[in-house]
């Protein structure tokens, strides 16, 4: 499908790649992140008081400067974040809203939640505008103070140039984290407690919302650079934790979603945002099921999704191998309630939703905690491949995720320098093959797939 | 499609001219005389070059006797168990964890003429997939009042399967091409890789391609049954087996969702592109709809046999559907009034006489029901279509359509079918542009 190549497309991710193979080697280790305090109720400045030529809107920058300073030029010339007000306006949000009955979308709350910087209109700046979309404070947090938490806002510490810590002290949101990172994008990218585009925003002609918090770091593309500086202020960013981390609060909050009383089955429509969209969306005369032995669901069956927990426990069995077991034991048990044929089947779900969402959460601390080294990374890559190679995961979601897994390891074998340049250059180009076979589901084919990921092996070092 | 259309127009031209001569009393009813106790003697007892294997007309017969020719050479049905054995069917089966599919209940039971052992004579062989007595009645009760040229009614009740009743015929052959309570081709199976199933009676009659001709010695022996008789007797019975499914807990439940064949199936399988609201449903987007083709159609057909029903059916429908997205007791509660509804238009249905008048005005309501842009399905089109075939079809058998009117309409109404070339490509404007045409063609 054509708009999913702009966002799961390479040409996006090539560039990210060098400019993190750039980066110097390791010589910083990671700095234990220091407890999270992301104000809530600050007041939001607007991009405008982000994007001075003497700050984030600079074409060069200043000598002194610790950053590059064009942040503001590729948030608003590349980032789609940019656009995610101005869609609102567009042929295609204007009919989504029509067909949810809405009079437009660029006022609707349910379409602001996620597509602008939404805060109360008390928390607006006077430069602040909506039509900026999801502008700098949406994940900065807002520059200007005003609650108990942040009074004075982290703006004055901020341009004074202290340091992070300081910054963050005073309310700027911890986006080089990985925790708060994975929060703060999931919160839109899958949802929150407040914000869920379910799947009637789905049937009304939403794009489906694939994600992997590493790899849609450098598409967006990312507005940092991974120098020296950057290791020295915030320590260096490993892929895998990227990766992992985003894994296990992606499947905490889906597991939420399934546990939200807004989404229990009415009649014959449970929430169908809860399954996997390729179990259903497939041309009749291109067959998509595929035995998944782990599972043990027949063919014709709507089943749950359940990618980043296939791939959440492949990663534990790595890490914390008690773990996995725990998460592939109650994921079983999961798929198995949503065709109990008794009257109780979403109280099994439900049982068994939370058993995982006790796993995830507490993976969550562990994984952002463990050194991800070299030997993790091929254990890890090899674990990811085996779930096509194997037989055990070919669904076209699980695909997806195993190609943007793949992704962030080899970006990490080059932040970290596991491999030489030449493997390196055979890794590329080995994984260009794994997403064109996984570009588009319509067209997806799992041994074609199957293929790319056995090349790409034959290529680990 | 397009092919099967071809060989539609030529039964319909061939049988015209005899037709026309005779309207002979009718006697439809909803007979159910089939008797399984009777032996099934096996495709090669009926297929002498003397009875019903002949290549030309035997002297004195009644029927053209080329019926097992048609029957081995033209119609699938003869291949139903051949294709078991064909790779696509062993993929099925081990995707069912079956070691085959040859030697299944499960799908012996439509692909061939599965009786139990003790119900197989001599020259029975399996292998002959749906032969004539799966349709027709193990003949072994019949088969000499049959030779002996006895009255089609006392052959019948010997035990010969009515086919020629449109509700009898309706009857026996959805209990395969939709399924009932022991026999259905559930989502499990369509999930292995079941082509999916589609049907209107008169069409599918016709396409199969029949093996009878309605002549006039048809006519004095069976009466005239109508194109449109025989699709008002499908469209009631099919509806009333779409509801069974829905109230046959063994077919509806399995955890979170009801067995998916008793939903439409573009409602999931499309692509993602945005979908128009449906109107008339009142769901919201993103809702899994239950498929309503043949309640659409049925509504279509009350309003001008029984215009109560029609209203009732609307009102039912609307609930059912609301219904769908709250509780499903009240699915169920909704689908009993709409099967009592269909259950009563079944003899009307199948015996109305519709005049000249009465065929445009159908013709029309069926080709409003393709045109409505807010609530545009595939399935829906799919039965306008059909039906519009059969409509057609007693038109031309009626010699309601003048000379030169003949090719136009079977023009555009390829052009009609040309449009469901691929179900993915299918579009609502080119669709309603053919309608236009075929509109434009019958003319008043």
């Amino acid at each position: 499908m054509s708009r999913w190549r702009g966002v799961f497309g390479r040409g996006a991710i090539a560039p990210m790649l060098l400019v993190l193979a750039a980066a110097i080697p390791a010589t910083a280790q990671q700095q234990p992140a220091p407890p999270p305090q992301p104000a809530q109720d600050t007041v939001h400045l607007g991009v405008r008081s982000c994007a001075g030529n003497n700050c984030h809107g600079a074409v060069q920058p200043l000598k002194t400067s610790h950053i590059e300073q064009n942040e503001y030029l590729i948030w608003s010339q590349k980032d789609k974040h940019s656009k995610a007000f101005a869609v609102l306006r567009e042929e295609r949000g204007l009919r989504i809203a029509h067909n949810l009955g809405l009079q437009d979308a660029e006022h609707a709350k349910i379409c602001l939640d996620c597509h602008a910087d939404d805060v109360a209109p008390n928390r607006r700046g006077p430069s602040f505008q909506i039509s900026d979309g999801v502008g700098c404070e949406a994940c900065h947090g807002g520059a200007g103070g005003g609650g108990p938490e942040a009074p004075q806002g982290w703006l004055g510490t901020h341009i004074s140039g202290t340091n992070h810590a300081a910054d963050i002290a005073a309310g700027m949101y911890p986006t080089d984290r990985p925790i708060e990172r994975a929060e703060r994008c999931i919160r839109c990218h899958i949802g929150d407690d407040k914000r869920f585009a379910n799947h009637d925003i789905m049937g009304a002609g939403h794009p489906p919302m694939p994600f992997e918090l590493d790899t849609f770091t450098a598409i967006q593309p990312a507005h940092f650079v991974v120098d020296k500086d950057y290791v020295e202020r915030k320590g260096r960013p490993n892929d895998m934790q990227f990766w992992a981390v985003g894994q296990a609060v992606d499947l905490r909050e889906r597991m939420d979603k399934i546990l939200d009383k807004n989404n229990v089955p009415k009649g014959a429509n449970p929430e169908l945002a809860l399954f996997d969209c390729q179990a259903c969306h497939h041309a009749m005369n291109q067959l998509q099921w595929q035995k998944r032995p782990a599972i043990g669901l027949g063919p014709g069956k709507l089943r749950l999704y359940d990618a980043t927990a296939v791939m959440l426990r492949t990663i534990a069995s790595r890490v914390a191998p008690d773990a996995a077991k725990d998460l592939g034991d109650h994921l079983v048990a999961l798929h198995r309630a949503t065709v109990e044929p008794n009257g109780d089947y979403w109280a099994g779900v439900q049982r068994e939703a939370t058993a995982i969402r006790e796993a995830a959460d507490k993976l969550v601390p562990a994984l952002a905690k463990h050194n991800f080294d070299k030997g993790d990374a091929k254990a890890l890559a090899q674990a990811v491949i085996a779930l096509s190679t194997g037989g055990e995961d070919l669904d076209y979601s699980s695909a997806q995720q195993q190609t943007m897994a793949l992704e962030s390891i080899v970006a990490a074998m080059k932040a970290f320098g596991f491999a030489d340049e030449g493997q390196l250059k055979g890794l590329d180009d080995a994984l260009g093959k794994v997403y064109e076979a996984a570009a588009d589901d319509q067209k997806y084919r799992p041994d074609t797939f199957v293929q790319a990921l056995k090349d790409f092996e034959s290529k680990l070092p | 499609m397009l092919r099967a259309i071809a060989i539609r127009a030529a039964r319909v031209v061939a049988a015209a001219a005899g037709l026309t001569l005779v309207l002979g009393a009718v006697t439809v009813g909803h007979a159910q005389t089939s008797r399984p106790e009777n032996t099934h003697l096996g495709v090669a007892s009926c297929s002498g070059n003397n009875c019903h294997g002949a290549t030309e007309r035997p002297p004195q017969s009644r029927v053209p006797g080329n019926e097992y020719i048609i029957w081995s050479k033209r119609d699938k049905h003869r291949l139903a168990y051949a294709v078991l054995l064909e790779d696509r069917a062993i993929k099925m089966a081990r995707a069912l964890g079956l070691p085959d599919a040859a030697n299944q209940q499960i799908c012996l039971t439509c692909h061939a003429d599965d009786v139990p052992a003790n119900l197989r004579g001599p020259q029975f062989q399996l292998s002959d997939g749906v032969g004539c007595e799966a349709c027709h009645g193990g003949a072994s009760g019949w088969l000499g009042s049959h030779i002996a040229r006895a009255p089609h009614a006392q052959n019948v009740a010997n035990g010969m399967y009515p086919t020629d009743q449109p509700a009898a015929r309706a009857e026996k052959c959805l209990g395969c091409h939709f399924g009932d309570e022991t026999r259905f081709l559930d989502h499990r199976i369509y999930g292995a890789g079941h082509p999916r199933l589609r049907f209107e009676l008169d069409t599918f009659t016709a396409i199969q391609p029949a093996h009878f001709v309605v002549d006039k010695s048809y006519v004095e022996r069976k009466g005239l049954i109508t194109d449109l008789q025989v699709w008002g007797a499908g469209q009631a019975i099919s509806l009333i087996k779409h509801m069974d499914a829905i109230l046959d807990p063994r077919r509806t439940r399995g955890g979170i969702f009801p067995d998916f064949v008793v939903f439409d199936c573009q409602s999931c399988h499309h692509d993602y592109g945005p979908v128009a609201k449906p109107t008339t449903t009142g769901l919201p987007p993103g809702t899994i709809k239950l498929y309503d083709a043949n309640l659409v159609m049925m509504r279509v057909a009350a309003s001008q046999v029984a215009p109560a029903a029609a209203r009732s059916l609307s009102e039912h429908m609307v609930a059912l559907h609301r219904a769908s997205n709250t509780d499903w007791a009240q699915v169920q509660s909704e689908a009993r009034a709409v099967r009592a509804v269909a259950e009563s238009l079944v003899t009307p249905l199948a015996q109305h006489q519709y005049t000249r008048e009465d065929m445009h005005a159908l013709a029309d309501a069926v080709i409003a029901v393709g045109l409505q842009p807010d609530d545009w399905q595939v399935s829906h089109a799919e039965q306008v279509t059909m039906s519009l075939e059969a409509i057609v079809s007693n038109m031309r058998s009626a010699g309601y359509i003048g000379e030169g009117q003949d090719g136009p309409i079977t023009t555009a109404m390829n052009a009609v079918y040309a449009t469901f070339a691929s179900e993915a490509t299918v579009r609502p404007d080119a669709f309603a542009k053919a309608l236009h045409d075929v509109q434009r063609a019958i003319g008043r």
